[in-house]
């Protein structure tokens, strides 16, 4: 045994506990041959340990990062692995979107339901020539607060003529260019902010008809869509939810895949 | 089997420092830090770490292989392949051309180091 033996193997230990760090594979395929590496560099007499210890030190800190970052590289960033998960996040984005689109869309359509009835008894009447201010209920809808579907007919140049409802003690009036398309189209399903509820925040699903006969005119039914909205928010937050799920089950899958398919030592 | 593609140049100082000790013949690891420690090796400190993570990539890169022969089973030997020594090649003419260059501009005195 030689002189310098007993120090010798407790920096061989103390190295060999310190290649535990590094990547199993890198581990597995050099280990040996770095202890030996280390072990002919100690034996050597040429290299005083003074100059050695910090240089192993120093390499120690450089290599580690520098392998392990090469092991997330080759496990992780293969152009197929990122392939498949970007193939996968797209898809989930579609579907995603599809969950809050379609319900969206469909909680849209259902907010309409008792306005095209109402509308079209009511525009059924005008052209029976009833007078307006009895053919439209009696009562006042505020619709700041109340979800209540509500009625409203307009002469043919769109001025209210009688209104179930009130926004701010006034009538709500649509968008001229509501009234053009209507007296085109005969009926328009919008979903509308008057002007007059824009500091409440009030939209208003609503269906606008024509009214033919000798006293042309439009009717409008309508109602708040407060609730509606909430639904269409809720909606909003669990197809959020969904995808953030999807998307995190991708990343968990594509890690798990990468790290049972990654390169072995040979 | 060769998989990969070689460095474009200028090669790292510890890919360089391999390069040039591998060029003598076949090498164990601490010969290799050995040669790259000396002035004429490149005079670099480099650790066993970024020694054989070195020599991995190398290998991916087709520029080293490892000889299969050891004198002892912890021992790993390594030769330069054919494309190895073209890239080192084209680097000593890089470097040669830029020393060429340092001199003619009164930077280096003669033959530089003596």
């Amino acid at each position: 045994m030689t002189p310098a033996a007993p120090p010798t193997e407790g920096l061989e230990r103390i190295y060999a506990q310190a290649l535990r760090l590094y990547p199993a594979r890198f581990r597995e395929a050099y280990g040996a041959a770095m202890r030996q590496t280390l072990r002919d560099a100690l034996r050597d007499r040429s290299l005083s340990r003074r100059t050695l210890i910090p240089l192993v030190l120093r390499d120690l800190v450089t290599s580690l990062a520098k392998e392990h970052l090469a092991m997330l590289r080759d496990t992780f960033l293969r152009p197929a692995l990122l392939f498949n998960a970007m193939v996968l996040a797209a898809i989930s984005t579609v579907l995603a979107l599809a969950l809050y689109t379609i319900p969206q869309q469909v909680l849209r359509q259902g907010a309409n339901d008792p306005q095209i009835q109402l509308a079209g008894d009511l525009a059924a009447r005008l052209e029976q020539g009833v007078a307006p201010a009895d053919a439209v209920p009696a009562g006042s809808v505020d619709i700041a607060r109340s979800l209540s579907p509500f009625v409203i007919a307009y002469d043919d140049q769109g001025r209210p003529l009688a209104s179930q409802a009130q926004l701010d003690g006034k009538t709500p009036v649509p968008p001229i260019g509501v009234f053009n398309y209507v007296r085109q189209h005969g009926e328009e399903r919008i979903s509308w902010q008057p002007v007059l509820g824009r500091e409440h925040g009030v939209r208003i699903a609503a269906v606008v008809q024509r009214v033919n006969g000798p006293q042309p005119g439009f009717v409008l039914a309508g109602r708040n869509m407060r609730e509606v909205e909430a639904r269409e928010q809720q909606v909003e937050q669990m197809a959020g939810l969904a995808w953030i799920a999807m998307l995190g089950l991708i990343f968990v899958g594509t890690a798990a895949f990468g790290w049972t398919t990654r390169q072995k030592p040979a | 089997m060769v998989t990969g593609t070689a460095p474009a140049a200028p090669l790292s100082p510890a890919v360089f420092a391999i390069l040039l000790s591998l060029a003598e013949g076949e090498k164990h690891g601490y010969l290799i830090m050995k040669d790259a420690r000396a002035p004429q090796g490149g005079g670099l400190r480099l650790g066993p770490g970024t020694l054989y993570g070195s020599l991995e990539r190398m290998m991916r890169d087709g520029l080293v292989e490892e000889s299969g022969i050891s004198d002892d089973e912890r021992r790993r030997y390594y030769r330069l392949t054919s494309q190895g020594h073209s890239v080192l090649g084209a680097e000593l003419e890089r470097l040669d051309a830029a020393v060429s260059s340092a001199r003619s501009l009164g930077l280096l005195v003669h033959g530089g180091r003596s």
